[in-house]
């Protein structure tokens, strides 16, 4: 068994090496570089950037070199852990990204704490009461989420909330306490914007979890041993909720290894919706703007965590099912 | 049976009675009438510089938490602030009070520009409120010499950095010979300091009196100097991002990042240690008014908080050289707090909201009805600001195009661009996307503009004429059209197929595209307009890939000083035939030559002009636009309009708000109108 | 005893008959049968097949749905309302009219209002004659199921209004209803395919191969799709034609889809390799090929095809993400994520909200598709 381990430890080392190139590749697709996506910016609203300027930028960031050799520079800095400097933002990336990723954590979290706390209850109603108007309904609820393009949802829920309300809803702080420092007044600010964007990243997710949590459940009451808890004279709630919703839990956990790249990447449209200063946006600019390392290792970044995820769930199942292990070890 | 001819025959009809409207209405009122109706569009005012010796108050006054810390001896007293020959501006309309924190928003550390333009009076020279004439600024004055090769700049004696440092000829001559001339820190010498190919140098004279010489007559460098060019934009615009140009430098402060003054191990231990490759990686850091609290300046708010954070924060500079006729040294305004939008709309949202004090950039002139309704719930008044540019939209299209012989004969055919011109119907495009507000017709400046070459010129070859477009088409060869009535191509009778590339913008051009690919259905023209990333479009204009590109010609309103969106003279934006603008920019040694003898005499007159005085540089100018316009390299379409920084919207909070700005790009909008003489009512 | 014991043996034999007939119809009813009876039982699921039926009936049928022409932009028709239809006419007949609309902008507000002018009646006609098209892509003819008097120019219908730039969107919205479904099969197909092919390679011979391509599959997973796209949307040549681009974008599309797919068909396929009838078949000498497509693939298709049916959907919200980015599809090509756009700003929310009707095909095609998926993953569950 550890010698599994081992191999596929070093597997995810060659696939993330492999991811590497990829995103660095991904990144370098689009013709022209930083510097022609900032002299095409700055003409678009108004301004200039002479020859002159254009090639000292170059000499600057030193993008004139082949791209093997950028990439070799790239690589050999991220593995001491130096991630460059972001070319549009002028700060190391690691900076850029700090300020960004505990935001983005946070907003994630709140997500998925909704997308449970709404999906858990109606996909165990629905298990339970199955093909009754109860599941219809619920399911369908919960499924508009799913339907509805969220960034259009976003924009319609800014527009009422200030149409109505006379609320102003985007972006995570209000403009008086973006600069001042922490305090409870500035912890009530943050979760007063909090439900918006939490919602709507949640909407999708919560119908997948429905549907999931509903077909796992079914299986489960199925069993021998539910008929008998039954027979047994449990009453009703603590046979359901205590053995068979916990053995249909069992999928979420590996499902959780995938949940951060996924929110970062599912997010992208709605935080620059909402204008959160979340890792999304930014990810989305860079690229635009072709700023070459931050937009590299955001991307590095999330593969990444994919492939940990990956490893972490594979070693989960490996743990709880003895049959794999058992595959494993033959 | 279905004929060719009925769906032709059908479409012409439904198409061009559509046009005759819905009805009796008066919806294609005159652009001049529904603007001036709209109750929008002020009259053209401003805050004046006056420069008279005689004019400068006796008395002087401060801001309140200034005069705190001049108290507590931390500040010197603020006539020791100011110069002794402080620039007065008289303001609009009264006299302002000290207070307030204007709110803004901007999106991200790209937009450095909403900041620059506020700070733009830290440039020498500028231009009046009417964009027109050129008054002092920094400068005291600016003397040219008879010939036109030595210029004469008298600063203001006793005049300070913002960190309290004198401001003095020593910082010209640094600039000069320390950063400008330095081959690391730039590499190439720039076009302004060169007259006919030689270079100019700076000659300090005195404390206060600094020249720049050349060796031949340089008459346009006045202009150069009040331009948003390399030479005359300012410190906070020119030596940001990793640029070194704008004339002057803070000598004191920056002299210890270059080996020159220390030694260049020194410097670069000095980088490693804040984190940057080499000593002119950190200099660039440091110089950047937007990046570094510390790099003294001479604008009316500094840094505080850098622009590449969720908030980009400036306060009053107690230095700034400047005071109201009253005596009080401005600006009036403590603190510019600008948030971070991620996206344009929800910039709009939070101005539409009424949570920006003052706000002209990023502001959609679509969104114009919304904005105008929630005037009263965001206490907030909307102006509109039309430009001097001719056109928003110009089709530029590639006269060095050589990929496909067949295209390139027809690009480069002057009766067929005419004929596409004829066949736009402007004042479709300027009801459906500038609200009625824009001026449809030619790329020539506004009316107002010494610039303006005359009155048929802005009409020429740019009204919609459907059948002389299709007569001009069919007499130059192309009558031939396929089954559907396209125009097919000379060479193997497909059809003709021509690319517009256009970018979505501040202004939405790929469905302007689309309107005008549509109109050139029925003139048998086959155009398809594409939508592309910017940077992608711009990579293939300048490999001349491009059939038609769509930009704005803002920036042409003086010729001379932004020729590129109106001739292709310099390679990073020649949309009308990057090649020639290679050939001419490297004086003739790549590139190619243009064979149209129109495209070589603008050209010539082009270069003829910078030795000239200003009348006859007008006069040039004129010449260059006539036969612009008569040989439609660019198509003007509709123009003049508030599309870009146009709609103003102003918190009933503040004083001193102009009812119309100039807006161009000379005039620095919002920098033109002097924010720093605006103030909160209260 | 004997009475009650006689009593209850006739209830025992008609019982146990029709059990034994039911069991009969079950036993000899094919695997297809077994599938459709089970379907049927999910209500949601069956409205769903007619809901998605009838929406690529409109995607084929869509030009004769329409009746303006879907790109011809008019200034003076922007931001018109949707029209109240009045069905029945002055006299009483069935006759459905709109009345004629007098547009002007209002200077003070800039908005164009329009002032319905009830002296003017433009009656709908219907199998009415309008712009050309192609019928199938192959028949050309002009008729269309509304219409309208077009003989007078100031006579228009705009069932759903008009956007900024004139065009009626109602038209706009049927032959967009052709593009974005299509976009969906045509990505599928190519999921599909991939799936299947790498899947299949994976799980049936195992080892090496399976390892290597499951690393295949989870490197394209990691990389976040949306750079994914813009590297590759911007790669694309930009001489092709909206056609190409369009081509291209599915394939783009469809290379996210097909990882799921690969690694369910796999799991099937490792596990139904144990089972005894494959074991029973391979000893019986079927060649490999008959042994994948006549045995196996029976088992897991219905799982493949409620895989596919949970897959459009995704296709369908990844276009509309695209064209929110600006990477999808393009004007003047029109589908729903395109339509969407033009209403992702304020001024439609504010003035036009009308234009928001582009989501509502959007939301229920893809509900459609995920309760059909559900319903037909729930039917072909062996143990269901």
């Amino acid at each position: 068994m550890i010698s599994f381990i081992v191999r596929r430890f070093l597997l995810a080392l060659a696939t993330t090496w492999a991811i590497s190139v990829m995103s660095f590749v991904i990144i370098q697709l689009p013709p022209g570089d930083f510097v022609d996506a900032y002299i095409a910016r700055l003409s678009s609203t108004g301004s200039s950037v002479s020859m002159e300027e254009a090639q000292a930028m170059r000499n600057l960031y030193g993008l004139d070199q082949p791209y093997y050799v950028q990439y070799a520079k790239w690589i050999a800095r991220v593995i001491v852990g130096d991630f460059g400097e972001s070319m549009e933002w002028q700060r190391p990336v690691a900076e850029v990204l700090g300020d960004r990723l505990w935001i983005t954590v946070v907003v994630s979290f709140a997500a998925l704490l909704l997308t449970w706390a709404l999906a858990l209850p109606i996909g165990i109603y629905s298990a339970v009461r199955q093909y009754s108007f109860g599941d219809y309904a619920f399911t369908l609820i919960g499924f508009i989420g799913l339907a509805v393009p969220n960034f259009l949802l976003a924009l319609i829920l800014l527009y009422a909330a200030f149409r109505w309300f006379g609320l102003n809803v985007g972006g995570l702080f209000s403009a008086e306490y973006e600069l001042a420092p922490w305090s409870w007044a500035k912890v009530g600010d943050l979760m007063w914007h909090l439900p918006l964007p939490a919602l709507i990243l949640a909407l999708a997710g919560t119908a997948q979890l429905i549907r999931i949590m509903r077909a796992n459940l079914l299986d489960e009451l199925r069993r021998p041993y539910v008929v008998t808890a039954r027979a047994k004279g449990l009453s009703e709630s603590r046979v359901i909720l205590k053995y068979p919703v916990r053995a249909a839990l069992n999928p979420f956990a590996s499902a959780l290894a995938y949940l951060f790249p996924y929110l970062v990447s599912g997010s992208i449209i709605v935080s620059l919706v909402l204008s959160l200063p979340t890792v999304g946006p930014v990810l989305l600019r860079a690229l635009i703007a072709q700023d070459m390392y931050l937009a590299g290792t955001i991307v590095l970044l999330l593969g990444v965590l994919t492939v940990i995820g990956t490893f972490i769930s594979d070693l989960i199942l490996m743990w709880i099912d003895p049959r794999i292990r058992h595959q494993v070890d033959a | 049976m279905f004929k060719h001819c009925n769906y032709w025959v059908l479409a012409r009809a439904v198409s061009l009675s559509l046009l005759a409207g819905l009805g009796a209405t008066a919806a294609l009122a005159q652009t001049g009438s529904s603007l001036s109706q709209s109750g929008l569009v002020g009259k053209l005012e401003g805050a004046e510089l006056i420069s008279d010796p005689a004019a400068v108050p006796k008395q002087f006054k401060e801001a309140p938490q200034l005069a705190e810390l001049v108290k507590q001896g931390k500040l010197p007293p603020v006539q020791d602030r100011i110069p002794q020959e402080p620039l007065v501006i008289k303001p609009v309309k009264e006299i302002g009070k000290y207070g307030g924190t204007w709110r803004r928003g901007f999106t991200g550390p790209g937009d450095v520009e909403n900041g620059n333009r506020i700070n733009a009076s830290d440039k020498l020279l500028f231009w009046d409120y009417t964009g027109t004439k050129i008054v002092p600024s920094v400068a005291k004055a600016v003397e040219m010499s008879g010939d036109g090769k030595v210029y004469t700049i008298r600063l203001r004696k006793g005049m300070k950095w913002s960190d309290g440092a004198a401001f003095t000829a020593d910082d010209f001559v640094f600039w000069f010979e320390d950063l400008y001339s330095n081959k690391d820190i730039v590499p190439t010498p720039i076009a302004d300091m060169r007259i006919n190919g030689k270079p100019g140098k700076v000659v300090k004279v005195d404390e206060t009196t600094v020249q720049f010489v050349f060796e031949d007559p340089y008459f346009l460098f006045y202009d150069m100097l009040a331009g948003d060019t390399l030479i005359g934009g300012g410190q906070s615009v020119r030596q940001a991002q990793g640029f070194t140009f704008g004339a002057y430098s803070p000598k004191h402060y920056l002299k210890q990042f270059l080996p020159k003054y220390s030694s260049e191990a020194e410097v670069n231990d000095r980088a490693k240690k804040e984190g940057y490759d080499n000593w002119v990686k950190l200099l660039h850091f440091k110089k950047d008014w937007s990046l570094n609290p510390e790099l003294p300046t001479l604008g009316p708010w500094r840094t505080t908080r850098p622009v590449n954070t969720p908030t980009w924060v400036m306060e009053r500079n107690p230095y700034y050289y400047a005071v109201d006729t009253s005596g009080q040294q401005l600006p009036y305004i403590d603190r510019i707090v600008m948030q971070l939008a991620e996206d344009t709309e929800i910039l709009n949202l939070r101005a539409i909201a009424g949570e920006y004090d003052l706000q002209e950039r990023h502001i959609d002139l679509g969104k114009l009805p919304v904005i105008i309704e929630n005037q009263k719930k965001g206490n907030y008044t909307v102006r509109l600001d039309t430009a001097q540019n001719g056109s928003d939209t110009t089709l530029q299209i590639n006269q060095s195009f050589k990929a496909d012989p067949e295209i390139a004969k027809w690009l480069t055919n002057a009766d067929f661009r005419r004929a596409l011109s004829l066949g736009i119907d402007r004042d479709q495009l300027n009801e459906t996307f500038w609200l009625g507000v824009g001026t449809p017709g030619s790329a020539v400046p506004g009316e107002d503009s010494p610039y303006f070459p005359g009155a048929e010129w802005r009409k020429k070859w740019s009204t919609f004429d459907l059948a002389k477009a299709n007569q001009m088409l069919d007499s130059i060869g192309l009558a031939k059209k396929d089954s559907e009535g396209f125009r097919v191509r000379t060479d193997n009778g497909e059809r003709l197929r021509i690319q517009i590339q256009a970018v979505k913008a501040f202004v939405p051009w790929p469905a302007h595209g689309e309107m005008i690919a549509q109109q050139w259905r029925k003139i048998g023209i086959w155009a398809e307009a594409k939508e592309m990333e910017r940077n992608l479009a711009f990579t293939r204009t300048r490999n001349n890939e491009h059939h038609i590109h769509v930009w704005t010609n803002g920036g042409t309103e003086i010729l001379y000083l932004f020729p590129r969106h109106a001739i292709p003279v310099d390679p990073t934006e020649a949309f009308m035939g990057p090649e020639f603008a290679v050939w001419y920019a490297s004086g003739g040694k790549q590139g190619r030559k243009p064979d149209d003898p129109n495209l070589l005499k603008i050209f010539e007159l082009y270069d003829s002009a910078g030795s000239q005085k200003e009348q006859e540089r007008i006069k040039i100018a004129h010449e260059i636009w006539k036969i612009m316009v008569e040989q439609q390299y660019g198509i003007g379409t509709v123009g003049q309009s508030p599309a870009l920084m146009g709609v103003r919207i102003a918190s009933n909070k503040l004083g001193n708000i102009p009812s119309r700005v100039c807006i161009a790009q000379h005039c620095r909008t919002p920098g033109g109108s002097h924010p720093e003489t605006w103030f909160f009512k209260d | 005893m004997t009475r009650i014991g006689r009593q209850w043996w006739r209830l025992f034999r008609r019982a146990s008959q029709k059990g034994a007939e039911a069991e009969d119809r079950i036993a000899v009813a094919t695997q297809l049968q077994l599938t459709w009876w089970r379907f049927r039982k999910h209500k949601l699921a069956v409205m769903s097949l007619f809901v998605v039926i009838l929406f690529y009936l409109v995607a084929v049928f869509a030009d004769f749905l329409a009746y303006a022409d879907p790109e011809a932009s008019d200034a003076r028709r922007g931001y018109i309302p949707p029209q109240s239809i009045h069905w029945f006419d002055s006299d009483g007949s069935f006759r459905p009219y709109v009345h004629g609309l007098l547009g002007v902008r209002d200077l003070r507000t800039f908005k164009l209002v329009y002032r319905v002018d009830e002296s003017r009646k433009v009656y709908i006609q219907f199998f009415a004659e309008g712009y050309p098209y192609y019928l199938f892509g192959l028949f050309p003819t002009n008729r269309h199921l509304l219409g309208f008097d077009n003989s007078k120019p100031e006579n228009g219908l705009f069932l759903l209004g008009t956007d900024v730039q004139g065009r009626d969107v109602w038209s706009r919205l049927m032959v967009a209803t052709r593009v974005s479904l299509s976009i969906g099969l045509a990505g599928v197909t190519i999921s599909l395919f991939l799936g299947v092919l790498f899947g299949g390679i994976s799980g049936l011979y195992g080892g090496i191969i399976d390892t290597a391509i499951q690393r295949m599959i989870e490197i394209v997973r990691s990389i976040p799709t949306i750079p994914l796209w813009m590297g590759l949307a911007a790669a694309l040549p930009n001489t092709w034609s909206s056609a190409q681009v369009y081509f291209a974008i599915t394939i783009i599309i469809s290379l996210i889809g097909w990882t799921d797919l690969a690694r369910v068909v796999r799991g099937r396929f490792l596990s139904l390799r144990e089972e005894d009838f494959v074991v029973a078949a391979e000893l019986m000498g079927a060649s490999r090929m008959r042994i994948i497509f006549r045995h196996m693939l029976p088992s897991f298709m219905s799982h493949v095809i409620a895989a596919i049916s949970l897959a459009l959907p995704a296709m369908i919200i990844s276009e509309t993400a695209l064209s929110f980015l600006g990477l999808g599809l393009r004007p003047p090509a029109i589908s729903w994520g395109i339509l969407l756009q033009d209403a992702q700003n304020i001024q439609t929310l504010a003035v036009a909200p009308w234009l928001l009707v582009a989501a509502v095909p959007v939301i229920i095609v893809i509900l459609a598709f995920n309760f059909l998926g559900d319903g037909l993953r729930d039917a072909a569950d062996p143990y269901g």
